[in-house]
This record gives structure tokens, C-alpha cells and sequence, in this order.
């Protein structure tokens, strides 16, 4: 098929599903507290950690998700509560909420590499280049992170939909996302309801920073270096709906895997350094002339 | 009921109310009426917990809830129903009665819905719609039911019959009355339709530039032929 | 001896980073605390200032000296600058007017990307823009990597060293070269503050709806603000690879982006000696922590520098949370001959 093989589809399937898991909390965060989440880069760091910790203490990587889901839920909501909710109090602007996120992720992009320092000084770990691939299982040659990665997805994305659909709690979400004024009228503790959203967004990251090293080489950088790709997902997908983060995250997928892998057979690998470009062209060719995503458009046909 | 004593309240740095004081009885419809921009909506937002006070008092039945969050002043059994984006457009009519009676003190949320349901016939007709796509009268009707269905003792309505065709401003206020004969619930009625908001009323407070000019029944009020003209915009 | 002169190296170098930055800031501050653009792309113009200079420099400098060679200025760039060097070093007067054709070069390059970014900033929301502006940033370093004629791709470039004829003194005359372009830009933004356009500016930041409707063009005022800055910013990006004399295509978002933004935050957004006294604490702080890492290393298990991020990012939190306004708070500008008026009716 086009001199494609099937590690690349492999590839693209695992790199859409991480990225997915990384823009469905960006998508969710931008929905209940309007605010873009430049903090999601130290959280999807924060879940690599979790899972390297754990593999250094004997445990499989795997183990990870659960780790990284709890400990970056619990980060998401040390950042809403130190920092988001005083600002929120404050009435200040979507923007200064922005600010307050990026403080956040410098701090913690100190904190964790403290830490990388610290395991490599302490353990002896290289705690700078964390790659756990050799760990994974494999099913007839494939490995177990494509698995896991589309697995996690599913299960996120069934989980979120039940929530918002399936419990008073998830309608009350739901009802904060469109009027937070009016959900209070009816007394739904706004506050909490938030408080909820960032620890459910956060633990989705750090599944998909717990399963990062599983398929590539990361770092204290890994999130820095991503989160642009998060928002073009996210962005691409439509920050006004829920569920585009996962169109957003396997077009940018497959274009990155696949297409960049066939481009470079057709044209030539010197192709292959021009990558990068592709999510921020997307992101910024989305933002301006169709700024509210992709999934929008579907809608705007089923109305029409 | 509900004692509002000397209120001093706006937002931040913009004071709008001074020295407000209000009663509400059980039972009674009080309105408040006043030119724009008078703070009728900030007395409400006051008595709701989402403006700043800065000084006097708010008690229901006795209790103090002077800077209390809006949510728990809101099961503490006051609803507000808000002038603008008073219902979720995003959910169906269901849901929109089900979420509101599931954060109040409502036991049985079906039966709820029922009642409500033979109040205003024409949301079972629409209840898995989204409210999206209802007519501006039936959400007018869905903003009163949101706040009604959580049996409250009060009732905040800012504005119910603004913008409305007549045919629904009148139904809407004959619905305020039924209500208030049915339930025996208190309304605080915020109306720039001067006629309509004295036609209800047990009692008046025209609130001008943040302070109350006159209190007294809407018979009384009739009498005032000076504030009337100035400042209601009523009479010869 | 020794530490007398180690505290004026010191000091010499914290006034290069210092002075790079406010022209940086200065600009920021035309863009977002006058004209109210968000640029979360600062990086964008000060690279596009940086690079452009890697790419171009060595080659003007071949023509200003009447050289010929039939090696490639970025590829041979180590042997035609072995020949460029020496001669540049007895020419002053070529060796300034080359620095002075870079910073045209520069603004002008930067003005252009500035006018690119200015295709979002028109129509975009603020927290959309600021994202895709963010994004626009990070495609020149994709681009100045993969495209190696431009500066060579990831090993990058050495440019002329334009302050070689200072000999010993080269890094106080290229501290002053980068002083000079500040003073002037700091002067230019006051002027610009109390000018009708800037005024304009701050008319339309605090109200678009009622600028507009006093017949304002918005799409013309965010234009000339955000060129005037990413002009600046241009600069900045040329005065810091001749500081340095040579150029990589690492600048990251972190540095020339994020810390911009927090210093002015600091400094209190919208005006200039907050922005100043930013750029100033940000600074000194940042090359204390570098200056006494090497005394604390060893004694923690890990390096001292990240100390630097968390404490930048406490820092920040702290400000945004208790002083929105800044260290100092923005004070409308109100003209001598409209005062004194105000001041008649008062009276009355």
C-alpha cells in the first residue's frame, strides 16, 4: 500500500492515540474554565516520571497509568487551586489565567528537572534520555503500546462521555461549560465542578505522558517540546468541542507517521526536518479561517 | 422573610446601592421598579451573593446569609432567574428541570418534573429538545420552571416579561400570580413594565440611582403622580 | 585586583543581556501594553533578526571590504571569516557602518514578519491569537534547521565580529552599541506614549467597540504597533549575535518569549519604566543565580539552574495573583495644556 509498511501504520495508530489523550485535556480545561493550559506540558512530563520511577523501583512501566493519572490529577489541582481559583476570585482575564498556567509550567519545568537530576545523581538512572520501549510486550510483533495507547483512548473517551451524559454531576459539568453564571443560579458549586474538570484533564495527561516512554526517548523537555503539537491538536479538533480532540489527534498523527513517511520515499528524506512545520501550519491555518476546529464543520452541515 | 437592612453593595470599586432596605413577607409579590441603570438588578445579584457587599445585612427566616456563596444561598431556597442566558441552550428541556431539582432539596425529581410539566403544558410537549432551538417565550417559561422546580420560598425574577410578545407577557404574569397562590412562595419581582409590576404586587420599592424613593402599595404609588411622571415615565 | 575586575565583567555582561532585553520589552509594550496585542510570538522577529544577520552578514562584509572568494560564506564560513576577520579588525569605520546596515537589515526583516503575524492579530481572539502567534514563532527555528543554506542548519553560523577594532575593550563597546539602541528605543516608546497615535493605541486597547465608534481604524493602529515592534525586536535579535558573534537556531520560546512577558508583567504592562524596572530585577536575578551556581554546585544533588526556573515561575504566580498591576501601575498620560484646563473647571 503505497510503500507503506506496517510499522508505520503501527506507529501512526500509537502516535494518534498519545496525542489525542494529550489534547482531550486541553480541549476539556478550555471548555469548563476558558482558559488554554500551557500547563499541560509539565503534566504530560509529570507522567513520564511517574512511570520511570516506578520501572526504577522494580515495578513494570505500565503501572505507570494508574501512577501518573492520581499524581498529575493531584498537580492539576494544585494548580487550579494555588493559582486559578485566587486569579478566578480576582475576576481577572482569560489572559492573565493563561499567564498564571505558564508560570505554573516553568515552575514545575524546574521542579521536574530537579528531579531528573536528582534520580540520575541518586539512582544512577539516566534519568535524561527515558526510554522504556524494551519493557513492552508484544502481540504477533506488535508492540503493546499501540495497544495501550488506543486502549487508554477508548477508555478516556467512553469514560468522559458517560460522565458528561450518564450522571447528574457530568450534566452539572456540562451546564457549567455553557453558563457558569446560571449553573450557580441553580446551585451547582461552580468551584467544585472546575476543581473536577482539572483533575480528570490533568490524569488523562499523565496516562499519556506514563505511556510516552514506552514509544519514544523523552525527557524533562518532552512536554516543552510538545505542547505546541497539543494545541494544534486540540485547536484542530475544536476547543468548543469535547470530543474533537481525538480527530484532531489522529489527523496530526498519520499526517506526522504516515504521510512524512511517504513523502520522504516519494521526494526525498531531506522532507523529513520539515515535519515540525506540519501541526504549527495546521494549527495556525485552523485558528485563522476556521477558528472553532474541525468538528465544527460537520455540525454546520447536519444544521444546513 | 427575607430582610434586606441597609445595604451598601456593588461590584469592586463601583458602589451602585446605598442604604437599601427591603422586606418580603410570606406570600407576597413585592416589585422593584426604577429607571435603567437604578442597581434593580444588583439588589437581586445583592440578595443572590454575586455582588460585592460592603456593608448591612441580608437574613432569611432569621438567618444570616450575608456573603454567603451563590450556591448555597440557592439551597437555602432562593431561585434566581436571571434577565439574560437564563437556561442552558446546550441540553434538552429534561435536563435542564432534572439538573436544577437535583441540586435543591427536591426528594422526588419525577414527580417535580410532573408538576411543572401541568404548569407549563408546552415543555412536556418540547422536553427532549435541545433549548437551543425553543421560542423565546418557552424558554421564558423554561427559566421560570428551572427555578421554580426546586421549590423555593423565594423567588428572584429579573425582568420575566422583557422583550416578549404581549400574548406571552401576559400569560407570564398571570403564571407569577398562580404560582404565588399555589406554592404561597415569595416572588421579588424586578419589572421595567410599570403597569404589569404594580398590577402584581402586594407592595413597591421604586429604586432610583442606587436608593429607594418610595415604598408603599401600588395604590399608594398611583397617588405619587411626581414619581410616577419622573421618574417611571407614567402619567400625564 | 582579580575581583574588582571580575565584578565589571560582570556588570558589563548583565548590561549587554539587560539592554537586549529592553528593546525587547520596550516592544512588547508597544505591542500588547499599548495596542493590546498578545504576542506570544515575540520569539518570531527576534529570531527572524538574529538569523537574518547569520545569513547576510558575512556576506556584506565581503562586499564593504572589496573581497572576492569562491567559498560559500555559510558553509565555508570558518575560512572566509579566517580572511574577513583580520581585515575587518583595522577598519572601524566599515566595521560600525556594517553593524549600523545590519540593524536596518534587521528591523526592516523584522517589520516584515511582523506584518505576517499581523494576519492573525487582526481577526483572531486574544487567547487564540496569542497561541497562534506562538506557532508562527516556532516555524522559523523549524525552517532555519532543516533549510542549511539560510545559517547553515543546527551547527549554525559565525558572523563578522564588527567590534573586533576595540581590541581588549570589545565587549564594553559592544555593551554600549547594545545601550545606545535601548536608550533610543526606550525615548521613542515615552515619546510614542504621549503622542496621539500611541494614545490611540491605549483608546483602542481599553475599548474597541468605542474606538471604532469614534471613527478609529483598528486594523491600521494594531498594524503600526505591532510593526513599530516587531522592528525593535529585530534589532534585538542582530545586537545579540554581533554581541555574541555567532548565531544558532536554538532560540527558544522560554527565552525570548515567556521571560519577555514576565518581566514586563513584573514591571507593570503599559508602561515603560515598569518595564524598565521589569527588565532590570529580572535580570540582575537571573545572572546572580548563574554567577553563584558555581559556588552552590556539589553542595545540591542537582544543578542550581533550574533553582532559576522554579523561582521565576513562583515569582510570576505571586505577581499575578497579589500585584496584577505590576510593580508599577500604569498612569494615564494627560497633556500640560489639557491639565491646566481640567484644572480651570475644576474651580468653576
Amino acid at each position: 500500500m503505497f510503500g507503506i509498511g506496517l510499522p508505520t501504520i503501527v506507529g501512526g495508530l500509537t502516535w494518534s492515540a498519545l496525542l489525542s489523550l494529550m489534547g482531550i485535556g486541553i480541549t476539556l480545561l478550555y471548555r469548563t474554565t476558558k482558559v488554554p493550559n500551557f500547563a499541560h506540558a509539565s503534566f504530560v512530563t509529570t507522567g513520564v516520571y511517574a512511570s520511570f520511577t516506578l520501572s526504577l523501583l522494580g515495578f513494570h512501566p505500565y503501572w505507570g497509568i494508574l501512577a501518573g493519572f492520581i499524581l498529575t490529577g493531584l498537580e492539576a489541582l494544585l494548580l487550579f487551586y494555588s493559582i486559578l481559583e485566587p486569579l478566578r476570585r480576582r475576576k481577572s482575564s482569560v489572559f492573565i489565567l493563561m499567564i498564571g498556567t505558564l508560570a505554573f509550567d516553568i515552575l514545575f519545568y524546574g521542579i521536574l528537572n530537579i528531579y531528573a537530576d536528582y534520580l540520575q545523581t541518586v539512582f544512577k538512572a539516566s534519568a535524561r534520555a527515558v526510554y522504556l520501549a524494551p519493557k513492552d510486550f508484544s502481540i504477533m510483533g506488535i508492540p503493546g503500546i499501540m495497544f495501550m495507547s488506543l486502549g487508554m483512548l477508548v477508555i478516556s473517551v467512553l469514560g468522559l462521555y458517560l460522565l458528561l451524559n450518564r450522571t447528574t454531576v457530568g450534566i452539572a459539568l456540562k451546564a457549567c461549560m455553557e453558563n457558569t453564571a446560571l449553573a450557580q443560579t441553580i446551585g451547582v458549586n461552580v468551584s467544585l465542578m472546575l476543581m473536577l474538570s482539572w483533575f480528570i484533564a490533568g490524569g488523562i495527561a499523565g496516562i499519556s505522558g506514563a505511556l510516552l516512554p514506552m514509544y519514544i526517548e523523552t525527557s524533562p523537555d518532552i512536554g516543552v517540546l510538545l505542547v505546541a503539537e497539543m494545541f494544534c491538536v486540540s485547536i484542530l479538533g475544536g476547543l468548543e468541542q469535547v470530543y474533537g480532540a481525538p480527530l484532531g489527534g489522529f489527523l496530526m498523527g498519520f499526517a506526522e507517521v504516515v504521510l512524512t513517511s511517504w513523502l520522504a520515499s516519494e521526494v526525498g528524506p531531506w522532507i523529513i526536518s520539515y515535519t515540525p512545520l506540519l501541526p504549527l501550519g495546521a494549527m495556525a491555518l485552523t485558528l485563522i479561517f476556521i477558528p472553532k476546529g474541525l468538528a465544527t464543520i460537520k455540525i454546520r452541515r447536519r444544521e444546513g | 422573610m427575607l430582610k434586606v437592612k441597609n445595604l451598601n453593595s456593588g461590584y469592586g470599586k463601583l458602589h451602585v446601592l446605598y442604604d437599601v432596605s427591603l422586606e418580603c413577607e410570606k406570600g407576597e409579590i413585592i416589585s422593584v421598579i426604577g429607571p435603567n441603570g437604578a442597581g434593580k438588578t444588583t439588589l437581586l445579584n445583592s440578595i443572590f451573593g454575586i455582588a460585592n457587599i460592603y456593608s448591612g445585612s441580608i437574613t432569611i427566616d432569621g438567618k444570616e446569609t450575608t456573603r454567603l456563596p451563590a450556591y448555597v444561598i440557592s439551597r437555602m431556597g432562593v431561585a434566581y432567574v436571571l434577565q439574560m442566558l437564563n437556561v442552558f441552550a446546550q441540553l434538552t428541556v429534561e435536563e435542564n428541570l432534572r439538573i436544577s431539582a437535583a441540586y435543591s432539596k427536591v426528594k422526588d425529581i419525577n414527580k417535580a418534573t410532573e408538576k411543572i410539566y401541568e404548569i407549563f403544558p408546552i415543555l412536556r410537549e418540547r422536553k427532549k429538545q435541545l433549548v437551543g432551538t425553543l421560542s423565546g417565550g418557552e424558554r421564558q417559561m423554561l427559566a421560570i420552571s428551572i427555578g421554580l422546580i426546586r421549590n423555593p420560598k423565594i423567588l428572584l425574577l429579573d425582568e420575566p416579561t422583557a422583550g416578549l410578545m404581549p400574548l406571552y407577557v401576559k400569560m407570564i404574569a398571570n403564571k407569577i400570580k398562580e404560582i404565588r397562590d399555589m406554592r404561597g412562595i415569595s416572588i421579588i419581582l424586578v419589572e421595567q413594565n410599570v403597569q404589569k409590576a404594580l398590577e402584581l404586587a402586594n407592595k413597591v420599592y421604586v429604586l432610583v440611582s442606587g436608593q429607594i424613593i418610595f415604598k408603599g402599595s401600588p395604590s399608594e404609588l398611583k397617588e405619587k403622580h411626581e414619581i410616577m411622571k419622573l421618574y417611571l415615565g407614567v402619567g400625564e | 585586583m582579580s575581583v574588582w575586575s571580575d565584578i565589571i565583567l560582570f556588570t558589563v555582561d548583565l548590561l549587554a543581556l539587560f539592554g537586549v532585553y529592553l528593546i525587547i520589552n520596550i516592544s512588547l509594550n508597544i505591542q500588547r501594553g499599548f495596542a493590546g496585542i498578545p504576542n506570544f510570538g515575540l520569539m518570531f522577529a527576534i529570531a527572524g533578526g538574529a538569523y537574518i544577520t547569520g545569513a547576510v552578514a558575512t556576506r556584506l562584509a565581503l562586499v564593504m571590504l572589496g573581497m572576492h572568494t569562491n567559498l560559500d560564506p555559510i558553509f565555508d564560513n570558518i575560512p572566509v571569516l579566517s580572511k574577513v576577520d583580520p581585515l575587518l579588525q583595522s577598519q572601524s569605520l566599515t566595521s560600525i557602518a556594517l553593524m549600523i546596515i545590519l540593524l536596518i537589515i534587521g528591523a526592516i526583516f523584522g517589520a516584515i514578519l511582523g506584518l505576517i503575524q499581523l494576519g492573525p492579530a487582526i481577526r483572531l481572539r486574544e487567547d487564540y491569537l496569542a497561541i497562534t502567534l506562538l506557532a508562527f514563532a516556532e516555524m522559523i527555528n523549524v525552517i532555519a534547521v532543516a533549510y542549511k543554506p539560510f545559517i547553515g542548519g543546527i551547527t549554525g553560523v559565525q558572523v563578522p565580529d564588527v567590534f573586533a577594532w576595540s581590541g581588549e575593550y570589545r565587549f564594553y563597546i559592544a555593551t554600549a552599541a547594545i545601550l545606545v539602541v535601548a536608550a533610543i528605543s526606550y525615548v521613542y516608546a515615552e515619546f510614542l506614549g504621549r503622542s496621539p497615535l500611541g494614545r490611540t493605541m491605549k483608546a483602542i486597547r481599553e475599548n474597541e467597540v468605542a474606538a471604532m465608534a469614534l471613527g478609529k481604524n483598528l486594523v491600521k493602529y494594531r498594524a503600526i504597533a505591532m510593526v513599530i515592534g516587531s522592528a525593535f525586536c529585530g534589532m534585538a535579535g542582530v545586537l545579540w549575535t554581533l554581541y555574541g558573534d555567532t548565531v544558532t537556531p536554538t532560540y527558544h520560546r522560554f527565552y525570548w518569549t515567556f521571560l519577555p512577558w514576565l518581566m514586563v508583567l513584573l514591571g507593570g504592562l503599559g508602561n515603560n519604566k515598569g518595564a524598565l524596572l521589569g527588565t532590570l530585577v529580572f535580570t540582575v536575578l537571573d545572572k546572580l543565580i548563574i554567577y553563584y551556581k558555581h559556588s552552590l554546585a556539589g553542595m545540591l544533588p542537582f544543578d542550581v539552574v533550574w533553582l532559576d526556573q522554579v523561582l521565576l515561575g513562583l515569582i510570576t504566580a505571586i505577581i499575578l495573583i497579589y500585584r496584577p498591576q505590576g510593580l508599577l501601575e500604569e498612569k494615564p498620560y494627560v497633556p500640560k495644556e489639557l491639565e491646566a484646563k481640567l484644572k480651570s473647571i475644576e474651580k468653576k
